[in-house]
């Protein structure tokens, strides 16, 4: 019989802690366009969608990512970032690194695989070396540093004690800021257009971050086929700026 | 009243059967069936390997129902399992449908292509799917989804579907993926990012080894598609995804897994006879 995913219940009631002055202060480093994860080659299909008329405007860019974000991988990824967060909090070593495996293996296409690795293996090099803490620096000695963005994130938050909540949302605002950048160059936008979309996205960034506290690993998903057939499509497309 | 307390008949049906090499050929080496699941072994069409199908006696599945499929294949083995019919799957009172397919393959060929399943509205079904192929092994599937009865003009606007895949290779999660439908389902359905107004979906994966190799090759199979066809290479993965109308989903899956069977497997470039019924 199928096994079951990981189990991972939460057993700290993380909505009692509060975001500090310091947790805010490497959140906003740890996600900033300045910190070196790559995150700039990166459009998660979105080049394609362009391409295919798709996306043309602002409000599909923001409607796209609205998907993407409460439908597609971010739905999943903010999940899992939630589950190596309690995992490391409870000092579970074990839980760290069978959520590891789990957001290795949840990957809907090539790309967005390498999104997810290339990226995660950035930030534990750079966190590592800055922003050092043990637990992160275990995982990795023990299972190299290709951890998935979304679980390095959550490690390294809960390492230094930064409360969940905020680092999901912080999580959730980055990945929609980098493609809404990507959509300005791509389709092309204004920059203010660009705001625009980044703004009206704040309640599916607001919503998503809720239904990732509350999500069960095992009732979770995605229902984007479309955006992975763009992932799919962006592989074999003739003029690319992005690497995915 | 609470749903439990309704004296509804439930399903609970079980299948299971292992194919192993005995002497030169392929045999079914163990066999356990309980209603409403059902194997039956035809003659295998000249070039295929052993042919399973299997059906539910009951005609369809509905809220509560639970069936179980599991299937290896030994090394040295190669079958085909395929479906009688498509599956329906009713409107749901309450309870989630599950349905779970395991399959284990050694160092041998198995299809596991069963034909589409249709999604009534109201239906809630919560299906996984895991596999564990070995070094050596090649492993093809498929599933098709439809959302409702697309003829009758109905649509799968509510319910639940779950429907999640594991691959693992010598024990090592290597694949995961969950398609989900909850809550307003229309509406996803709808949605010019989510799916398009696809009122289909299929997914067919390839398993193996040389998996990797067979990329530009299945490209080329996806590029014959009418509908929105793509293929990529995930974690050694060779997946394919469909996406557009029922008819045209059918047609589309079917000859790239015909071709797939032909390039990867060599087998005949065609699908058992069920699938062209």
């Amino acid at each position: 019989m199928p096994a079951r995913a990981c189990p991972l219940t939460p057993m700290i009631q993380d909505m009692t802690m509060t975001l500090t002055e310091a947790g805010l202060y490497r959140l906003m480093t740890w996600l900033s366009p300045s910190y070196p994860l790559g995150a700039f080659s990166c459009s998660h299909g979105l080049e394609y969608a362009v391409e295919a008329q798709l996306v043309r405007d602002a409000p599909s860019l923001t409607r796209w990512l609205g998907a993407t974000i409460a439908r597609g991988a971010g739905s999943v990824d903010a999940a899992l970032l939630a589950a190596a967060w309690r995992a490391a909090t409870a000092g579970d070593a074990t839980a760290c690194e069978r959520v590891t495996a789990l957001a290795a293996a949840w990957r809907g296409t090539a790309e967005t695989a390498l999104e997810s690795a290339g990226q995660g293996e950035a930030f534990v090099a750079v966190t590592l070396s800055v922003w050092t803490e043990p637990i992160l620096a275990n995982l990795a000695a023990k299972l190299g540093r290709k951890i998935p963005l979304s679980v390095a994130v959550g490690i390294a938050a809960a390492g230094h004690g930064i409360a969940l909540e905020p680092t999901i949302f912080a999580f959730l605002q980055s990945f929609a800021a980098n493609l809404v950048s990507a959509g300005v160059r791509l389709i092309p936008l204004g920059q203010t257009d660009g705001q625009r979309a980044i703004a009206a996205l704040e309640p599916e960034i607001s919503r998503a971050t809720a239904a990732a506290l509350a999500a069960d690993l095992d009732d979770i998903g995605t229902a984007t086929p479309l955006i992975d057939w763009c992932s799919m499509k962006h592989e074999t497309q003739y003029t690319r700026l992005y690497r995915s | 009243m609470p749903y439990d307390s309704l004296s509804l008949q439930r399903a609970d049906g079980f299948a299971e059967m292992v194919f192993a090499k005995t002497k030169s050929r392929t045999g079914l080496v163990h066999l356990y069936q309980h209603d409403p699941c059902r194997v039956l072994f035809p003659q295998a069409e000249p070039g295929n390997p052993p042919t399973a199908v299997v059906l539910t006696t009951s005609g369809g599945v509905t809220g509560g129902d639970r069936l179980r499929l599991s299937i290896a294949a030994r090394d040295g083995a190669a079958a085909t399992v395929i479906s009688q019919a498509a599956e329906k799957v009713y409107r749901s009172l309450g309870p989630d449908c599950r349905m779970d397919i395991s399959a284990e393959v050694g160092k041998a060929w198995l299809e596991w292509l069963p034909q589409e399943t249709i999604l009534f509205d109201g239906a809630r079904l919560r299906r996984n799917t895991c596999v564990d192929v070995a070094a050596g092994g090649q492993f093809l599937a498929c599933e098709m989804l439809v959302f409702g009865r697309i003829a009758r003009g109905e649509r799968y606007a509510t319910g639940l579907l779950h429907d999640g895949w594991r691959v693992l290779r010598g024990g090592h999660l290597t694949w995961v993926d969950v398609l989900r439908l909850d809550g307003a389902i229309a509406d996803t359905i709808d949605h010019a990012s989510a799916f398009g107004g696809a009122t289909s979906v299929a997914s067919a994966i390839y398993v193996a080894d040389d998996g990797p190799s067979h990329l530009e090759a299945a490209r080329s199979l996806a590029a014959r598609a009418e509908g929105r066809a793509g293929v990529t290479c995930v974690n050694g993965v060779l997946l394919a995804r469909f996406l557009g109308e029922a008819e045209t989903v059918r047609r589309d899956l079917t000859s790239y897994l015909a071709e797939c069977r032909h390039l990867f497997g060599g087998l005949p470039p065609r699908l058992p006879r069920v699938w062209y019924n």
